[in-house]
């Protein structure tokens, strides 16, 4: 351990930037506010150089300051795609423990971050098929027979398979959601006209599990209990929304059938 | 044997759920445990209280308690097992009948399904602030000490 080497401002700025990069990961990927800010706040204090470090995050920004002998640095970085890989969220947290425990350079940790934020995804086949068993199993929860079974993985699967490729070109949620839902509903009462299984309700709450907004409850909440209010309420917004959203979908399309 | 059926559905439900979220491989069977507890927790309760509301109270505590333990003992961030878990108990079925009810002009039974709707998310969160509070509370008595 060489703790005594000096930190220049060139590196300072470095380490700056080291921790939002970590920050932004962890936010796009659907991290809790608390968290973020902690794993920047811990990354920048980590060298003993920098007496002061504060964040401020909400899911769409992180601000960052440090002091650094005599000078102030700051970074704003906007945050605006999203999207949910706890994959990401654990190897940046990883990462920083790392970090924060060794002296590695900046230049090494920014190597390190940027080969995380590159790890690739499950295969989209995966997830679609994902979809479908979880759509499948919980048609099963809701007193589905064989036939919801199958129906379900189906459906699941297209459901899955469109909202993620809708996610892609970077809809808005609540589109996507809109259009998940109506696929679902649309989808269901076609299998059930088909005479193929009656049971319309087990198939369609089945599939639009996939859509519901699980992650901004869970995160609306834990950022609420951890005073982060900002966050706790553009999340919690954000959940009421894609609720309404799936839910104007499956009546729209209900509204027409019967 | 229902019990053991249900919580075989419910593992395998959640798993799927846990790809779809990209949890990292080594803590997706993980997540699948966390998952059949809660909904295995939601079932037994329901079953012996007949009260959906109280139950997915329950279930959620017990996920975001499991949840951090899981946390701990594994290193990871908590969200990795809770979110994954939490999704069955999301209100999707309330939601749909909502909406059903609505559609057939039912308007009091629409009410009635809101409502109920709503005091399942409003329970749902309230588990989850209940368990994160716990937790978090332990862990700074634990670092005074």
């Amino acid at each position: 351990m060489n703790s005594n080497k000096k930190l220049s401002k060139k590196e300072a700025k470095k380490l700056l930037l080291l921790a939002t990069l970590a920050g932004r990961i962890m936010l796009r990927n659907g991290a809790e506010t608390y968290r973020v800010e902690d794993t920047i706040e811990r990354i920048c204090k980590s060298r003993k150089e920098v007496k002061y470090a504060n964040v401020f995050s909400t899911p769409t920004g992180i601000f960052v300051s440090i002091e650094f002998g005599e000078e102030v640095l700051s970074h704003i970085m906007r945050i605006k795609s999203t999207k949910i890989d706890l994959n990401k969220i654990d190897q940046v947290n990883q990462f920083s423990r790392e970090f924060v425990n060794s002296q590695m350079s900046t230049e090494e940790g920014l190597k390190r971050l940027r080969e995380i934020d590159k790890i690739e995804d499950y295969k989209p086949i995966i997830k679609y098929l994902a979809g479908g068993i979880s759509c499948s199993f919980f048609s099963l929860l809701f007193q589905g027979g064989y036939r919801e079974f199958l129906a379900s993985f189906f459906i699941g699967f297209i459901v899955t398979l469109i909202v993620g490729r809708l996610n892609k070109y970077k809809v808005t949620f609540f589109i996507s959601n809109f259009i998940g839902a109506i696929i679902a509903s649309v989808l269901s009462i076609s299998i059930s006209n088909i005479g193929f299984s009656q049971n319309i309700n087990a198939m369609i709450i089945a599939s639009i599990m996939p859509l519901v907004p699980g992650v901004a409850i869970t995160n609306a909440m834990r950022d609420t209990i951890s005073g982060d209010f900002v966050s706790g309420l553009s999340r919690a917004i954000e959940a009421i929304f894609s609720a309404l959203a799936i839910a104007f979908g499956v009546g729209f399309v209900l509204n027409i059938y019967f | 044997m229902v019990i053991i059926k249900t919580l075989i559905f419910a593992f395998l439900s959640t798993v799927g759920f846990s790809v779809l979220f990209t949890t990292p491989k080594d803590s997706i069977v993980k997540a699948g445990i966390v998952g059949s507890i809660g909904w295995g927790l939601y079932y037994i309760s329901s079953l012996v209280l007949n009260n959906s509301i109280i139950s997915t109270l329950i279930a959620s505590i017990s996920i975001g308690i499991v949840g951090e333990l899981f946390a701990k003992y594994y290193k990871k961030p908590a969200t990795v097992f809770i979110i994954p878990g939490i999704i069955p108990l999301v209100p999707g079925a309330g939601m749909y009948y909502t909406m059903l009810e609505l559609v057939e002009k039912n308007y009091y039974a629409a009410v009635d399904k809101g409502t109920e709707t709503f005091f399942l998310a409003a329970a749902i969160s309230i588990g989850l602030i209940i368990s994160t509070t716990l937790s978090t509370s332990i862990k700074r008595a634990k670092s005074k000490n």
